[in-house]
């Protein structure tokens, strides 16, 4: 990276470190520490929801998948709006008129407080490991493309975080978050103004898109019936609507986003925002990543995007085959490319029959080019003993190192580090609000001042952030960054879900109904997940349905028991 | 509640075009 980016990257985040470090002043006491004094505008939790939500998994992993796979992703998103109108309608109303500062703190009052203690010990345990990945997953890709060690990166965006979420509290948390939302946007639509501005002068947008579609990377629709595919309609619109629920519902790093908020009014304001804007916005994402495909149809790419496993490979004993498969794979880009401006110039000329035909010759290569990358893979694999090898997160942040302008690199790496901190920062406020809040005033000490409590929350929050990073740091031996995330979640999250629906919508659920339905709906996923092919999206609506029929047997026939007694 | 009822109807209808939108789309440059 040039020193004009190396500067740019710093100024942001000694900026933003400032930005939040000023607003410890506002957070004297426990409510303005952990809830803002239930004082913020409905706009800047809205924002703060989304840069939540966006982590720097999706700025470098989702941009790969629109590179290597399209826009099928999408579908992961299509029950998001409809599960906001389902919580604005239902459990936001109850967290604001409980006036609680936990999700799990609601639980305690309508069940028990085992039901709230384990219920915020799952968040803590999965939040925690999950937050590692967070940390880790752009941490690897930026030690890669900045020719730093993973260490410095995962310092680099967890020290300031953690030390602004110490001190600001959430104040600092929505703030920061509001102005890293802003310079997300800004930075993937200069991205693709700067890879529309690449292409050649004689294929146009609508060309581009022609490219992508013929290999159906603009494909955001499968019917397909299918349970172990992870990304259909169905699991896009059935499956996801539940995980969209528990993730916005019961996850106190986003319950406490709107928490935040003035009113009732304005915490369905600032979710709803989300319903209108997550769509275009992953949309947008997704279509970065398609016309980093695009460019890379005209402009010589590399076979594979992770230069460190592919230097290993070089200097050992299998360079010579990874050398033969290298001659292949300029081979087939060059096959490619001369059928894709065959495809561009049939397509400029609106010529059906021509563009159909131009179209298969342009699937072939690019099969040829996909095989020869897959092969590729797999002898990365071999070579280097690591089998979850991927270089899908490594796309985009190669291009905008390679092939970006001098100035708009910094922007975009900053942009990346920014995705990270929002929902680092969000994260790490949570868990230590669940832990001081659920545990330490719950358990330990539930007479403490609030000057007491204070001192604690931020010791939580650096406890965390240590915590975390260390995470961070072991995670890098993990696979499949996108994948793993939500596994994480996954198994606790369908669950926890069905734990609040007994809560909210069956007044004859009883505490014990519910931890007894809880420890069952988590059984039959983890039965799930180990022993059947069915996709983890689905193990969300499992986990979900199974608390709640267990749950409201286990209440009934206690309660009948009590009352033959 | 009651004043929210009409964002929700709202939310759902440009979801809709959304979607339609987005079908149109694939179809278009599939």
């Amino acid at each position: 990276m040039h020193w004009i980016d190396w500067t740019i990257v710093a100024v942001y985040l000694v900026w933003i470190a400032w930005d939040g470090l000023r607003m410890t002043k506002r957070s004297h006491e426990i409510e303005g520490y952990f809830l803002a004094s239930r004082s913020l505008p409905w706009w800047a939790v809205g924002l703060s929801v989304m840069a939540t939500q966006l982590s720097a998994i999706t700025m470098i992993g989702t941009t790969g998948q629109g590179y290597a796979d399209g826009m099928r992703f999408l579908q992961f998103y299509y029950a998001l709006p409809i599960a906001m109108i389902v919580l604005s309608a239902t459990l936001v109303p109850f967290f604001h008129n409980a006036r609680v500062y936990t999700a799990y703190e609601y639980l305690e009052r309508r069940f028990d407080a085992k039901t709230r203690a384990f219920t915020s010990l799952l968040f803590l345990l999965s939040r925690s490991m999950s937050l590692g990945v967070v940390i880790s997953a752009p941490a690897v890709v930026l030690a890669v493309v900045m020719g730093i060690s993973v260490t410095n990166t995962v310092l680099l965006i967890a020290l300031p975080t953690a030390l602004y979420t110490m001190f600001g509290g959430v104040q600092a948390v929505t703030w920061t978050d509001v102005k890293q939302m802003v310079l997300i946007v800004f930075g993937l639509l200069a991205a693709i103004v700067a890879l529309i501005a690449a292409l050649p002068p004689d294929v146009g947008i609508p060309q581009a898109l022609r490219l992508a579609g013929a290999t159906g990377r603009l494909q955001t629709f499968d019917f397909t019936l299918d349970l172990s595919n992870p990304y259909t309609f169905w699991s896009g619109t059935i499956a996801a609507l539940f995980l969209f629920c528990s993730y916005f519902g019961t996850d106190q790093s986003q319950v406490q986003r709107y928490l935040t908020a003035r009113s009732v009014a304005e915490a369905r304001e600032s979710l709803l925002m989300s319903a209108y804007w997550k769509i275009p916005l992953q949309a947008l994402v997704l279509l970065v990543g398609v016309f980093v495909f695009v460019f890379y149809l005209f402009t010589p790419s590399p076979m594979l995007f992770n230069q460190v496993h592919e230097r290993q490979v070089r200097e050992g004993p299998r360079a010579g085959e990874y050398a033969s498969l290298e001659r292949r794979f300029a081979t087939a880009a060059a096959a490619r490319r001369n059928a894709g401006v065959a495809l561009a110039e049939a397509d400029a000329a609106d010529d059906a029959a021509r563009v159909a035909q131009a179209a298969d010759a342009f699937n072939a290569t690019e099969a040829e080019v996909r095989a020869v990358r897959a092969e590729a893979l797999t002898l990365v694999r071999e070579a280097t003993g690591d089998p979850t090898y991927n270089d899908v997160n490594y796309v985009f942040p190669t291009f905008v190192t390679t092939h970006l302008p001098i100035g708009l690199v910094g922007l975009l790496v900053a942009a990346i580090i920014a995705a990270a901190m929002s929902t680092i920062s969000a994260e790490l406020a949570s868990l230590s609000t669940a832990s001081v809040i659920d545990f330490y005033r719950r358990f330990l000490r539930p007479e403490g001042s609030d000057a007491h409590y204070l001192r604690v929350s931020r010791l939580a929050t650096g406890f965390w952030g240590l915590l975390a990073s260390a995470v961070a740091v072991w995670a890098v031996e993990l696979g499949s960054l996108i994948e793993v995330v939500n596994r994480f979640g996954s198994f606790f999250y369908g669950s926890i879900l069905g734990v609040f629906i007994l809560a909210v919508a069956f007044p004859r659920a009883t505490g014990t109904g519910a931890f007894v339905g809880l420890l069952a709906g988590m059984a039959s996923v983890a039965w799930v997940a180990s022993f059947t092919r069915i996709a983890f999206l689905w193990h969300n609506v499992i986990g979900a349905v199974v608390v709640v029929i267990v749950g409201l047997a286990v209440s009934l026939v206690l309660r009948d028991g009590r009352m033959m007694k | 509640m009651t004043d929210a009822g009409p964002g929700y109807l709202r939310v759902v209808v440009i979801w809709a075009a959304v979607l339609v939108a987005l079908y149109l789309f694939q179809e278009y440059f599939s």
